[in-house]
């Protein structure tokens, strides 16, 4: 059903040329408008006008404090964190062919996890400061996060059946990895182990306007080698032998692909911990909404993916007052089932 | 059984555990003999026999070597349904949660199940794990929800949640024992029908057995074995899954052997890896599962890898 909807979609868009822009411009809309319901939520709620305006440097000195020194780096915090993990999701999805593929199912996101932990393990000292700067512990995510998903890939290419057969080894992986983590958080004293447990849960919060700048500065990095892939995703998609005849050297491009994802999952679970499955759930939302082309493709899953986990941390914030709920649990709940759908869906589209 | 007297942060000799378990001295050495390795002795391989003995009823009747109850999810159902009855309904008496573990067992068995037929048919092995999977990892989102959002709970469940056999109430075992002494020997009452289920359907239903309903009275075994496992102990992973590949290793393919034999191998299994669990990272305790998911990871690898039961594992 989803494949006729798209198909259906895409004879309506070669007929109406503005209709993707237009799509992509009322994503950019909800887009904006959770994140300033997202800024303006909290203790002291501030209108939308009130937010808009501070943002612009008008506004009570107050207010200005309140967006710009705590909301304004969580809510771009949790912005990025969704971009990263889309784009991570959406390179996979290309590279597999494969759309169940998403960095947590293939357990990068526990192999960053466990690169984390063991960072804070060996390299802060005992009254709980690290020795080495904390901008090391997005290397050590990637490290993790590269060693697991090598492993992976190593496994699916011994198998040699195909890759549907990834997603097996990345269960397994992961598993394997949440056990080393569980093992480090009690080895470790008492105080890693709170640090590493709040941070696991996946979590925007206590974000600083330094986390902002490295992933933005990481997003950006990757942005000029996302625009240098929409020729090879073309090619990708369809199968090996026809993407050999159109002149692209498929294990280079599939190495390029599952490497920038790897950085991206990374970067964005370094920061905020393990928010699932919206690498899996902003594609497919994106494909749906914009067609198959490259470049609107990745616009839309970067923004669905920002706007899912900006409004996931505000659900988090609002639904259990004055509790808050890790973004990661509300990730879980939203995507879960969608990824459950998108299952029985596929199997019935192949049958 | 012995040893895990014995090893631990202290280690006693014989003649001090004999003494402890004949006098009634009420020395600190006889103290933790009784109230901490005693329990945990006991209870050990009676899990983990419930446990393997769940995984072989789940392999069969799907004839799915991954299945298992943590892989489908059930471990995951049976803590959610505990963890909903502690902090919504203030359940606390021992049967009652026990009953409760199982009904959320059977549920998420029956909803995997549901969720793999639609998605083209059980016997796909890949879509009932990631069905599976994802259920748990939904599950588990709900338990995170609900511990954070009461605190009470929370500290009465995260201890349980981690799965383990340490400091727990012996009492929980006098319930779970006699559950799954039955479902356990139920398994066997059904072993030769099961031995026949290892054809495919057709061949089965033309030698009399009525698949359907055998494959509902095993999956139903294979809850409650589960649910009374999952509360006594917690989530404990994959002796479901490694066990009965173990036991076909040593016993062959007939159910009667079989289901005895798995039991025996998830007992060791889950005695092991408690006695090892108080030493890898000596002094302080590893958790169980987290022991086991060193050993179990790897046999999943091998599983999956293996290309000998090209049909069995799709």
């Amino acid at each position: 059903m989803t494949d006729i909807m798209v198909r259906d979609f895409a004879s309506r868009r070669a007929s109406t040329p503005w209709l993707v822009p237009a799509i992509l411009l009322a994503i950019l809309a909800v887009f904006a408008l959770v994140m300033v319901f997202s800024i303006g939520f909290g203790s002291t709620p501030i209108t939308p006008d009130r937010v808009i305006s501070a943002v612009l440097g008008l506004g009570s000195r107050t207010e200005q404090v309140i967006i710009l020194k705590l909301r304004m780096p969580r809510a771009l915090l949790a912005m990025e964190a969704g971009a990263c993990l889309a784009l991570a999701g959406l390179l996979l999805q290309t590279a597999t062919r494969n759309p169940l593929a998403s960095p947590s199912i293939l357990g990068i996101v526990d192999g960053a996890a466990l690169g984390v932990v063991v960072f804070l393990f060996l390299f802060s000292n005992e009254s709980n400061a690290l020795v080495v700067s904390v901008n090391w512990q997005p290397v050590a995510a990637a490290l993790g996060a590269l060693c697991f998903a090598l492993v992976v890939g190593g496994l699916t290419w011994l198998d040699r059946r195909g890759m549907s057969r990834m997603i097996l080894y990345g269960i397994a992986m992961a598993a394997l990895a949440s056990a080393m983590v569980t093992i480090m958080i009690i080895v470790g004293p008492v105080y890693r182990a709170t640090q590493a447990l709040t941070w696991l849960a996946g979590s925007v919060y206590a974000a600083h306007w330094n986390d902002v700048m490295i992933v933005g500065g990481i997003l950006a990095l990757a942005v000029p080698f996302l625009l240098l892939l929409p020729r090879d995703m073309e090619q990708l998609s369809m199968d090996d032998q026809s993407a050999r005849a159109s002149g692209l050297a498929v294990t280079p491009a599939f190495i390029a692909l599952v490497t920038l994802s790897v950085v991206l999952t990374a970067t964005a679970v370094s920061f905020v911990g393990g928010v699932a499955f919206v690498g899996l759930l902003a594609p497919h939302a994106a494909r749906l909404m914009v067609g198959h082309k490259a470049i609107p493709l990745i616009v839309a899953s970067a923004l669905i993916g920002a706007t899912i986990v900006v409004a996931a941390d505000l659900l988090g914030r609002v639904a259990f007052v004055p509790i808050e709920v890790p973004t990661g649990a509300i990730t879980a709940i939203i995507g879960a089932p969608y990824f459950l759908w998108l299952l029985i869906r596929r199997s019935r589209s192949h049958a | 059984m012995l040893a895990s007297l014995h090893l631990g942060l202290r280690l006693y000799s014989p003649v001090e555990v004999w003494s402890a378990l004949t006098t009634e001295a009420v020395d600190s050495t006889a103290l933790v003999i009784k109230t901490l390795r005693l329990p945990r002795m006991l209870m050990a391989p009676v899990v983990g026999a419930a446990l393997g003995i769940a995984g072989l009823l789940l392999q069969t009747t799907t004839r799915n070597p991954l299945a298992s109850p943590a892989l489908l999810g059930v471990n995951a159902g049976a803590a959610f349904a505990v963890v909903i009855a502690v902090s919504l309904f203030g359940v606390s008496a021992i049967w009652p949660l026990a009953m409760i573990a199982a009904c959320g067992a059977l549920c998420t068995t029956a909803l995997v199940f549901a969720l793999s037929a639609a998605a083209g048919g059980a016997a796909s092995p890949l879509n009932t794990l990631l069905a599976g999977v994802t259920l748990a990892a939904l599950l588990n989102s709900g338990v995170q929800i609900v511990l954070i959002t009461d605190e009470s709970t929370m500290e009465q469940l995260i201890f349980w949640l981690s799965g383990g056999f340490a400091d727990r109430d012996l009492s929980l075992l006098t319930v779970a024992a006699p559950v799954i002494a039955l479902s356990a020997g139920l398994a066997v009452a059904i072993s030769r029908p099961l031995d026949l289920l290892l054809a495919d359907d057709a061949s089965a239903a033309a030698l009399g057995v009525p698949v359907m309903q055998l494959r509902l009275v095993a999956l139903g075994l294979a809850a409650m074995l589960a649910g009374a496992a999952v509360t006594t102990a917690g989530p404990v992973a994959f002796i479901g899954l490694v066990a009965p590949h173990m036991a076909r290793r040593l016993g062959g393919l007939s159910h009667r052997v079989l289901v005895p034999m798995v039991g025996l191998v998830g007992a060791m299994l889950a005695l092991v890896a408690d006695i090892a669990a108080r030493f890898v990272i000596y002094p302080s305790e590893a958790p169980v599962g987290a022991v086991l998911a060193f050993v179990g990871v790897p046999v999943l690898v091998f599983l999956l890898l293996s290309r000998k039961r090209e049909g069995l594992a799709a």
